[in-house]
């Protein structure tokens, strides 16, 4: 898959999409400068906030937000909208958990919660392609559908995942490694996730025939179509990849805290997932956005919530706050982009 | 027949003499619907609505559990419904529909001031409305069933003064710092934690109700407040959370943990010592005494309160809920 040739040319070659690399590099490097504004504004006013543990915690924190940013940078490029992902993230988390009670072997148990999310991915996709519907409605109802299903299979009740629940042991002790582990005694495993999964994110958008096809489906789609590129199997590409990574998230979310319930987990999530994209620079429009200005937008939404809540600041202000986060962050790249398109 | 009739007639008219006193007695103008009177009148089932304020919370099983158990003891037919996810529009709009077939109502407020005026309308159109779990004082419901909430509140504040000692300082995490339930809870505990100079409540954390949420705000609580002794959770979903973090990070010794209620992940760490104490508050029986009252009072008995009480569970006497659950 790995073909840098293929991936660069086309978009340094063509002029209007040049233009768009050189707009967001800039967009990163304001995304950046605010970053370490606000890090050294905290540092500053509050001891606490660069205590390495603390900043472990911010780590872990922004760990499944990022891990679902990963996914949704795909399909905002790739000009749809997923807003099914917190339910998502409850139906594969409370499943697996629900077979390891079961007595399963944690990888297929695990398998098994990954690949229902790749059908809810799959099932987006294909109803946002071959049916016509706007992603935006039919991952509305998706949303709706899974949060049902996962209420209906848990019965409402909530899943916990513990010896007393009657798991065995040794499948218990691995799964909670992977949600409450650390490596080297330091990185919490959630990050390991995170950074791995970043990673390879940054790999495949950037540097495969995938990722440029992601680029030229979300940036035009006739002009993709009649440059031979199967638009819609791009399209729901995208979507599995996000159903999976949101599956992977309501995993490790159980992993971590081992007590789940249908009708809270996950719920609300979409939008946080959305912001912190957006903010880092992919639009709604579709492609735009690059996995280096996710991240960033991933780090300003978990700083900013850190930093609010070390510096004593009221729940509802907090609120309020990261709300004119969301807007400043997109006006300043809008604004700044059409003077210098003008 | 005919004398059957005559009969049947009679207990009617008693009958509706003894519900008119009744809610005269309640509220001044309550009268019964005719559909109603006709109903128990010719001895088909009751229709009964039990509309929890999130059917898809922690607690919904339970409640349901107890209704289930009431509707098969008391003959009658009892639904349990209402929103998914606390949402004040969805319970109000579904009351609404089941406004016209329902021989009676108790209800669980998502919010006192949306749900009041439906009460009051279904009060008017003469269906009985209890209320339960969550009282709304500003309708004219006929009575309630649940936990005194202030009272719940201010047990809470008096456990947590008990395991401290009487010194020391507290936050207080809650789901929805917002939410009446909530508000009651806290002015109770704070009330009681007042009445001791050695305590000091630092500052509310209002965690979201998402599970990760939670933990993580505990956690940038704990962070930002490291001289705190004692995390006073007002209900089901922070308890945990709490322990867990108190677990984790080996603070057994040197912080407390009171919360709400049996939730199995909060019976565990009751059990390993991470949650000093838990307050129950009966859900099953709540469920059970909603549809009760409203059956009582179609009876044409009197109704008045019913107060499920607090049970208080820490490592001594844990081990009779445990083995029940599993």
């Amino acid at each position: 898959m790995a073909n840098l040739g293929v991936a660069d040319t086309p978009r340094t070659t063509s002029g209007g999409q040049g233009r768009i690399r050189r707009a967001l590099s800039a967009r990163e490097a304001g995304v950046f400068v605010a970053l370490i504004l606000m890090c050294a504004f905290l540092a500053v006013s509050t001891d606490a906030f660069l205590s390495s543990r603390n900043l472990l915690n911010v780590g872990r924190q922004i760990s499944l937000l990022g891990i679902m940013a990963v996914g949704m940078t795909f399909v905002l490029i790739a000009a749809e909208v997923d807003l099914s992902v917190g339910s998502t993230y409850a139906l594969s988390g409370l499943m697996t958990g629900i077979l390891i009670v079961q007595q399963w072997a944690l990888l297929p148990a695990i398998l098994v919660g990954l690949a229902l999310g790749g059908l809810v991915g799959f099932l987006n996709g294909v109803l946002s392609t071959y049916g016509k519907l706007p992603s935006f409605i039919t991952t509305l109802g998706m949303m709706s559908i899974v949060r049902g299903v996962a209420l209906l299979i848990t019965n409402g009740e909530p899943v916990t995942v513990n010896a007393s629940s009657g798991a065995n042991g040794d499948t218990l002790s691995q799964f909670f490694w992977i949600g409450q582990g650390s490596l080297f005694g330091q990185i919490p495993m959630q990050l390991v996730f995170f950074i791995v999964i970043a990673f390879l994110g940054w790999i495949v958008l950037s540097f495969t025939t995938f990722g440029f096809r992601v680029y030229a489906v979300g940036g035009g789609l006739k002009a993709a179509r009649v440059s031979g590129i199967k638009v819609f199997s791009v399209k729901i590409w995208a979507f599995i990849i996000m159903g999976v990574l949101s599956g992977l998230a309501g995993i490790l979310s159980l992993a971590f805290l081992p007590s789940g319930q249908a009708g809270r987990t996950g719920v609300g999530l979409e939008l946080d997932v959305i912001a912190a994209t957006i903010v880092g620079g992919a639009s709604l429009s579709g492609g735009e956005g690059t996995m280096l200005g996710t991240i960033l937008g991933v780090l300003i939404i978990g700083v900013l919530r850190n930093g609010l809540i070390l510096l004593g600041i009221s729940p509802f202000w907090q609120t309020t706050i990261i709300g004119l986060v969301i807007i400043v962050a997109v006006a300043i790249d809008k604004w700044t982009t059409s003077r210098r398109a003008g | 027949m005919q004398h059957l009739r005559r009969l049947h007639f009679g207990l009617v008219m008693i009958l509706i003499f003894v519900l008119g006193g009744v809610a005269m007695a309640q509220d001044g103008e309550f009268v019964l619907a005719e559909r109603i009177q006709e109903k128990i009148a010719s001895g088909e089932p009751l229709t009964i609505y039990v509309s929890y304020h999130d059917v898809s919370n922690e607690f919904a099983p339970f409640i349901r559990a107890g209704v289930e158990q009431a509707a098969e003891e008391l003959g009658v037919d009892a639904q349990f419904v209402g929103p998914v996810g606390a949402d004040a529009d969805a319970q109000v709009a579904e009351l609404e529909t089941l406004l016209e077939t329902a021989d009676g109502i108790a209800i669980s407020s998502v919010s006192t001031d949306a749900l009041a005026p439906i009460i009051d309308r279904a009060l008017e159109a003469g269906v009985p409305v209890v209320t339960f779990n969550t009282d709304n004082p500003e309708s004219n419901r006929l009575a309630f069933a649940g936990q005194d909430l202030v009272q719940s509140g201010r047990e809470a504040g008096e456990l947590m003064a008990d395991v401290l000692g009487g010194e020391g300082q507290v936050i207080i995490t809650t789901l929805d710092a917002a939410a009446q339930w909530s508000i009651d809870r806290e002015t109770g505990a704070r009330e009681a934690l007042a009445n001791y100079p050695g305590i000091e409540v630092v500052t509310t954390v209002n965690t979201g109700t998402e599970p990760q949420q939670i933990y993580a705000s505990i956690e940038n609580a704990m962070l930002a407040n490291p001289e705190v002794d004692g995390i006073l959770s007002l209900e089901c979903c922070s308890t945990p959370a709490a322990g867990e973090f108190v677990q984790r990070n080996n603070l057994l010794d040197s912080v407390k943990v009171v919360g709400f209620d049996l939730l199995p992940a909060t019976i565990e760490l009751v059990q390993s010592g991470a949650v000093a104490a838990t307050i129950d508050q009966a859900p099953e029986r709540q469920g059970f005494e909603a549809v009760n009252m409203l059956v009582m009072f179609l009876g044409g008995e009197p109704v008045s309160n019913v107060d499920t009480g607090v049970g208080i569970y820490t490592q001594e006497n844990i081990a009779d809920v445990a083995e029940a659950s599993s």
